[in-house]
């Protein structure tokens, strides 16, 4: 085909078609990495919220009457029924009942707290009671408890079993329950292993289950755990259950159970559905068609917001990076509406020698498919290069550049997370190539529309 | 050559006007011309008598007003456009003033375009390849293959692109001024060139020139005079 022959020799004997090239290899290179890297935040982030949160969370509403057997009843409060009933199912891979409570840290003791309310040492945070072992099998507590600390070295000294003795406390009088602390709130409170914390908080009437009177306690450090995600190493403290529930009592073992499924997104629907329908029937939850199944909630709806808000800033660079593509798109129209300008008299050759107008036409389009092609392959080939190398040029970068480009501690990666993601490296692949065709169509059929003659009086 | 046998080209009543601003310019009004198969006719006439314009409605590439242009029997203006782009390709061929070659390509590559306008490929190509490498090493570019437009002279440029008219075996040849720009030696030798290419393919050749000389050479001469043809002579040429 004399398009094919005609168009590479533009091509090669005008070096300023390559800016077209480069603009959409750039482009391009650009859309997948910065794709990529937004995708692996994504999903760096939902694995560790997941990882908090594990799959479903129960949460019975266990001070309202139910109906069971005929009988109007306060929901069932024992822990282990509740995880033999949601370990039967055969959708679950894991549950771990939880005692969840709120409270202060007084760090510096509870005196000095009383006395300076302005003092600021004071956090409030969560307790979670737990069976570690259970824990395990629903959160990724046990790998939180195990990763290498960014500032000091305070993890537990057995990670099999967190709550066990503690290497070089040693008690005046009686031991004080253990504590794990996530190890953001440890360095800003200065916590370290073995030593003690105060935390302040209501009890609850045994009978109404509301809170009635403010109690203060202490515990001992056991470890800490980091969970990548800072704002929940931040404001989370995990317990004995047993002490929790203990110290609140009010005839409850558990305030929540967390469930991990064996397949998530595949059962995520079926298993609410089936866990509701049991867990009322042995009257632990209410009836669904009630409460609407709202005791029983995947952990995303927890963590919303967060989600939609990754999502949202994915999808709006994603638009606004198609600018550069257009960009790009226009750098082929500019470039090639300058060649065909530039042209006409050779335009005017053609015609006279035999060729079409669809075969003018198709000489202009087939340079804007080339630097289509060359300027999406290259760019392609270049973005999942830098995709896959990113930590590696980000270090020679923060090297050369002597300051570190992506802040480990502020986002609590310890590297930058990237997914390829097929479906939209295709989109962009083909949406470069598309809107570099678009933009050579128009000069490809200007070129097509010129009077051979004009051209051909041009000298 | 006889005027009595089929004239490969006819023209018939062609009238063709420019829009020059709010005036509308008579360019051609109403001409007649015919030229037979393996004829030789010089187009002469002042400058704005329409002479280039008659060859552009001849070459296909500018459409009359009004009138037929008959190629081989056919009324090529009524013709599809891809029609009258095959018949551009294998009817007719081209020799500017300006040689108009391309300047990307070598003089090779120039003289085979042609070839690859018609869709030539593999075999068909390489033939015709070396059939314009006969032609060039014929006119004496054989050591001239490989050069761009850029690096050959005027007299050389005018002889690929002559080389390049002939490689579709055409049955008209048109050539507007194909000695203007050259000097009178070199004119005279790409003259030689085009009428001994004449004799021996026999094609029919339509000239349009100033050049009194030249037109001497022809054995019908033809004057136009705003846009209309004046004179009409058939003289013997002197060989």
């Amino acid at each position: 085909m004399y398009q094919t022959f005609l168009s590479f020799r533009y091509l090669r004997a005008r070096p300023i078609s390559w800016i077209g090239v480069a603009g959409i290899f750039v482009a391009v290179s650009a859309l997948i990495l910065i794709l990529s890297i937004m995708s692996g935040f994504l999903a760096e982030t939902r694995n560790h919220l997941r990882g908090s949160l594990s799959d479903l969370l129960i949460q019975p509403h266990l001070d309202r009457v139910l109906m069971h057997e005929g009988q109007s009843v306060l929901p069932k409060r024992d822990s282990a029924g509740i995880l033999e009933a949601v370990l039967e199912d055969p959708l679950v891979a894991g549950a771990s009942a939880h005692y969840t409570w709120y409270g202060m840290l007084a760090a510096a003791g509870r005196e000095r707290m009383l006395s300076d309310v302005n003092h600021g040492d004071l956090a409030l945070v969560k307790l979670v009671g737990i069976d570690a072992s259970e824990e395990y099998s629903v959160s990724n507590l046990e790998e939180d408890l195990k990763r290498v600390s960014l500032i000091s070295d305070e993890r537990v000294a057995d990670p099999s079993d967190p709550f066990g003795p503690i290497p070089g406390y040693e008690p005046d009088g009686r031991p004080l329950d253990p504590i794990l602390v996530g190890e953001q709130l440890a360095r800003f409170w200065g916590l370290r292993r073995g030593r003690t914390l105060e935390l302040v908080t209501a009890v609850l009437d045994p009978k109404t289950g509301n809170a009635q009177e403010a109690v203060s306690r202490s515990f001992v450090v056991a470890g800490t755990f980091r969970s990548k995600n800072n704002d929940f190493d931040m404001s989370t403290l995990y317990l004995p259950r047993s002490v929790m529930a203990e110290w609140f009592g009010a005839g409850r073992e558990f305030t929540d159970v967390a469930v991990k499924l064996k397949d998530y997104k595949g059962t995520k629907a079926a298993a609410q559905a089936s866990l509701a329908v049991r867990l009322h029937e042995l009257g632990y939850l209410h009836d669904p068609e009630v409460t609407g199944g709202m005791e029983i909630r995947p952990w995303e709806d927890f963590q919303r917001s967060m989600l939609a808000a990754i999502e949202n800033e994915k999808g709006l660079l994603g638009i606004m990076l198609s600018l550069v593509l257009l960009v790009a798109a226009f750098s082929v129209f500019a470039i090639l509406s300058m060649l065909v300008q530039e042209k006409r008299r050779d335009i005017g050759i053609l015609c006279a020698l035999g060729a079409s107008q669809w075969g003018v036409m198709g000489t202009f389009l087939m340079i804007g498919l080339w630097e289509a092609l060359l300027g999406t392959l290259l760019g392609l080939g270049a973005g999942i290069w830098a995709t896959l190398n990113i930590n590696a040029i980000e270090q020679a970068l923060s090297n050369t550049f002597g300051f570190q480009i992506f802040n480990r501690e502020a986002y609590a990666f310890d590297h930058i997370p990237t997914v390829i993601e097929g479906g939209g490296i295709a989109a962009i692949v083909l949406g470069a190539f598309t809107a570099s065709l678009l933009a050579a169509a128009l000069p490809a059929w200007r070129a097509a529309r010129l009077n051979p003659v004009e051209g051909l009086r041009h000298e | 050559m006889s005027e009595s046998t089929t004239p490969i080209l006819s023209v018939r009543g062609v009238r063709r006007s420019f829009q020059a601003g709010e005036r509308k310019l008579e360019v051609l009004h109403g001409v007649n011309l015919d030229l037979a198969a393996h004829g030789r006719l010089c187009l002469m006439g002042s400058s704005g008598a329409g002479k280039t314009t008659l060859l552009n409605i001849i070459g296909l590439l500018d459409r009359p007003d009004e009138g037929e242009v008959m190629l081989q029997g056919q009324d090529a203006w009524s013709l599809p456009n891809s029609s009258r782009a095959g018949l551009r390709n294998r009817i007719l061929g081209f020799v500017f003033q300006f040689y108009h070659l391309l300047p990307e390509l070598d003089a090779l590559e120039n003289t085979t375009l042609p070839a690859r306008l018609a869709g030539a490929r593999g075999t068909r190509l390489r033939e015709y390849r070396s059939k314009a490498k006969s032609s060039l090493e014929a006119f004496g570019l054989g050591q001239r293959l490989h050069h761009r437009p850029g690096k050959l002279s005027g007299g050389e440029q005018q002889r690929v692109a002559i080389a390049r008219a002939l490689l579709m075996e055409p049955q008209l040849l048109i050539a507007d001024e194909p000695t203007g720009n050259l000097d009178r030696a070199t004119g005279d030798r790409v003259l030689d060139l085009l009428f001994e290419e004449q004799q021996r393919r026999g094609f029919a050749l339509l000239l349009v020139t100033h050049d009194q000389r030249l037109a001497k050479r022809c054995e019908r001469i033809v004057h136009m005079e705003d846009g209309q043809i004046q004179a009409d002579s058939t003289t013997p040429i002197p060989h």
